[in-house]
């Protein structure tokens, strides 16, 4: 009880401000109603939580909570928290829900319903303020029918990074705006003192798609509703053709065996010029210790093709098992990794580029960390996150059978570009096999 | 002469194409040995460099993280289920080879049936059981898997060895008062001494390269070595000199075990092929 008043005045004077770090476990049911309970907590190795370990002392001295934090690689925590999930186990009590995977964990029941300890104010306080997560990454975290399962802490929005923006501007040219204009300067620096024009790793169901949706194709007649491929349009196997032969002719050698990393290393050793991903992987170009195009590489909005602009984006999110038998703990663990202050403080202390949180992504420290070369590569971040919430054109990824027809896009843009197959007939296969793997998941197509 | 110098020709040449093969198929290790003494910048260096300045960094790194217990979780599982399997399916290999009804040969199938499916239907099974039983992230839960799966390949391994080996010898020791017991370990076990090496290797390999079992029954406590390793892969980037550190630390003890052992390796290998 001593440390109830000292708080409610707290909450008083500040309207609730810094409510968020101490006051939901301490105030509502006095004192440290979880002192002594120790949670398991996990996650895909990821620098956000590397940076977060550091403050979980401060944590555990404000709730007696005490936190086992395991990160294990994305692949084995993926197959790990997918088996654990869907035996219903209470081995964990908090878990990323991973982008990929949030339609089919939530959609079979797996993770708890957050909306219970959102909508009580016992268990959470008005500062909180859920409202502040961004509209399109929190998007993957709910259910159809709009209740809330996990609140995100990185969101990955695509951007387009030129490594050697140098050799675009000797070459008299400025970054892609349109994919015609992308062809151009490709065109014009391909090869350019040894450096490939384009890079990008083999995971073409992410990295494909914004091209398919500019030029007018889609992975799903209607997702989520109707899950009904529409891999064999003229419009997908034109595409097709299109990115296939963007790699083939202005990827470096060996470009279809690309890991996301290895992609990566191409930019920053200076070995190729532009990629479009997510900007977690492109802010290292200008900051990490071994990068060589620190000064050269420049940042712009994904290109448009002639039906718009579609950037990828996803995010991940805390959520809590459905299974785990510490849920008000778990709560406790992620109000306080998610609030404004922790996430300001990481960024700030920091630097880390993708969070979701508003209020933060609009913060000047925000703003100053994403200053890079002179360019406000925030703005750029922001934009992309509204795009993605605007029209949720995103949806086809968070489905629960994403995982298995990725798999076949990725095939597909493998034939082609490897001259196995004609565009047509390689989008054709993937669009049977996708509808196998659809059938076989029990989901009605069109027929 | 002629035919002399032309047969020293023709194994020259030999010579030359097995070496020429040996390094076409350890390239690969070569290479990951290579990057393993390599930093991140050199690695990705293009076209790479033959001769650069070495680093222990990645060595050390790894010795400075999880991956030196991991190791550690790797002898001890690998070492302990080799033992193990060989200790409880050599004396049973024998018994079935000894044993001359009809049901024998059905007990060797069925001993058998371990291996019938792939790992992966044991997955969820065995996953929900070791919960049960509290083994997930033992070390003891990773023995009880690998020896499962072991004492099938170490009897129908070592039985083919005992059939060939004639009876007379074991009832000449008992003629000389010799237990049963005796005639087996001072007689016979002596005799099969490379077929126990080549199937100790094949054992230790199996629990020593799988990843599969040690992905799904560990966490952290019980992590191996070739868990860990993936471990590298972060999700914003790959730790790509400590990925080959680790890797190369993987290959060395079967490297050693097998190098120790060579010369018992071949003869065990084919030693159990004919029936004579």
């Amino acid at each position: 009880m001593t440390h109830l008043r000292p708080h409610l005045r707290r909450r008083t004077i500040l309207g609730g401000a810094l409510g968020t770090l101490a006051a939901p476990a301490v105030n509502a049911q006095g004192g440290k109603p979880h002192a002594g309970t120790t949670i398991n907590a996990s996650c895909f190795q990821t620098t956000y939580f590397e940076y977060l370990k550091k403050y979980f002392p401060q944590f555990e001295e404000r709730t007696g909570i005490k936190v086992n934090f395991n990160m294990q690689a994305f692949p084995v925590y993926n197959q790990r928290t997918d088996l654990e999930l869907s035996t219903k186990g209470s081995a964990l009590d908090v878990i990323n829900v991973t982008f990929i995977y949030s339609g089919r964990w939530i959609g079979a029941g797996w993770v708890t319903n957050l909306d219970t300890f959102i909508k009580d104010s016992k268990y959470t306080p008005a500062a909180w303020d859920p409202e502040d997560f961004a509209g399109g990454p929190q998007s993957a975290m709910k259910s159809a029918k709009g209740e809330t399962f996990g609140y995100t802490w990185e969101a990955g929005a695509m951007i387009l990074g030129a490594a050697r923006y140098d050799l675009i501007e000797r070459a008299g040219l400025g970054l892609p705006k349109t994919f015609d204009e992308l062809i151009k300067v490709c065109d014009a620096v391909h090869n350019k003192e040894n450096v490939a024009a384009f890079t990008a790793d083999k995971l073409h169901h992410w990295n494909w798609i914004p091209y398919l949706m500019g030029a007018g194709g889609a992975v799903f007649k209607d997702p989520p509703g109707n899950l009904t491929p529409t891999l064999n349009t003229p419009a997908a196997a034109t595409s097709g053709e299109w990115y296939a032969n963007l790699l083939m002719k202005y990827g470096p050698d060996g470009i279809l065996s690309y890991s996301d990393d290895q992609s990566m290393r191409s930019q920053m050793s200076g070995r190729a010029n532009m990629r479009t991903q997510a900007i977690t992987w492109m802010v290292p170009l200008a900051k990490h210790a071994e990068s060589v195009v620190k000064k050269t590489v420049r940042y712009g909005l994904m290109p448009a093709g002639p039906k718009g602009n579609f950037p990828g984006s996803n995010s991940h999110g805390l959520g809590i098992p459905a299974g785990s038998k510490k849920k008000e703990a778990a709560w406790e663990f992620i109000k306080w990794a998610l609030s404004k202050e922790t996430i300001a403080m990481v960024v700030k202390n920091h630097g880390y580029p993708s969070v979701c949180r508003m209020s933060v992504i609009k913060s000047p420290e925000f703003k100053q960390v994403l200053t890079l070369n002179d360019q406000d590569v925030a703005a750029l971040f922001l934009e992309v996150l509204q795009l993605g919430g605007k029209t949720g054109y995103m949806k086809y990824r968070t489905v629960p059978v994403y995982p298995q027809v990725g798999d076949k896009i990725n095939k597909a843009i493998e034939r082609i570009a490897t001259k196995q197959q004609a565009a047509p007939d390689a989008m054709k296969q993937a669009q049977a096999e996708a509808i196998q793997d659809l059938q076989k998941a029990g989901i009605k197509v069109d027929t | 002469m002629t035919r002399k110098s032309s047969h020293a020709r023709a194994r020259f040449l030999m010579h030359a194409l097995a070496i020429a093969l040996a390094l076409l198929a350890l390239s690969p290790f070569l290479w990951l040995v290579l990057m393993s003494f390599k930093t991140n910048a050199e690695i990705f260096r293009f076209p790479p460099r033959l001769f650069f300045e070495a680093t222990w960094a990645n060595y050390a790194a790894l010795w400075t993280s999880e991956f030196r217990n991991s190791f550690a979780n790797s002898l001890i599982v690998g070492v302990v289920s080799t033992v193990l399997s060989l200790l409880i399916g050599v004396p049973a290999a024998y018994a079935l080879s000894r044993w001359t009804t009809r049901a024998g040969g059905t007990i060797t199938l069925w001993i058998l049936a371990s291996r019938m499916a792939p790992p992966i239907a044991f997955t969820i099974p065995y996953f929900l059981v070791y919960r049960h039983l509290e083994l997930l992230d033992t070390l003891t839960g990773l023995v009880i898997i690998y020896l499962t799966f072991n004492l099938s390949l170490v009897i129908w391994m070592m039985r083919p060895f005992y059939d060939q080996l004639p009876r007379s010898l074991e009832e000449a020791a008992w003629i000389d008062g010799a237990t049963m017991w005796q005639g087996f370990c001072r007689i016979i076990l002596p005799l099969s001494g490379p077929g126990l090496a080549a199937t100790a290797i094949l054992c230790f390999l199996f629990a020593w390269n799988d990843f599969f079992f040690a992905l799904i029954l560990t966490r952290t406590e019980a992590m191996t070595a070739p868990v860990a390793v993936v471990n590298f892969m972060n999700y914003e980037g790959w730790e790509w000199g400590r990925i080959a550190a680790g890797g190369t630390m993987i290959m060395l003890p079967v490297l050693v075990f097998s190098f120790l052992v060579r010369r018992y390796l071949v003869h065990g290998l084919t030693g159990g092929a004919l029936k004579g």
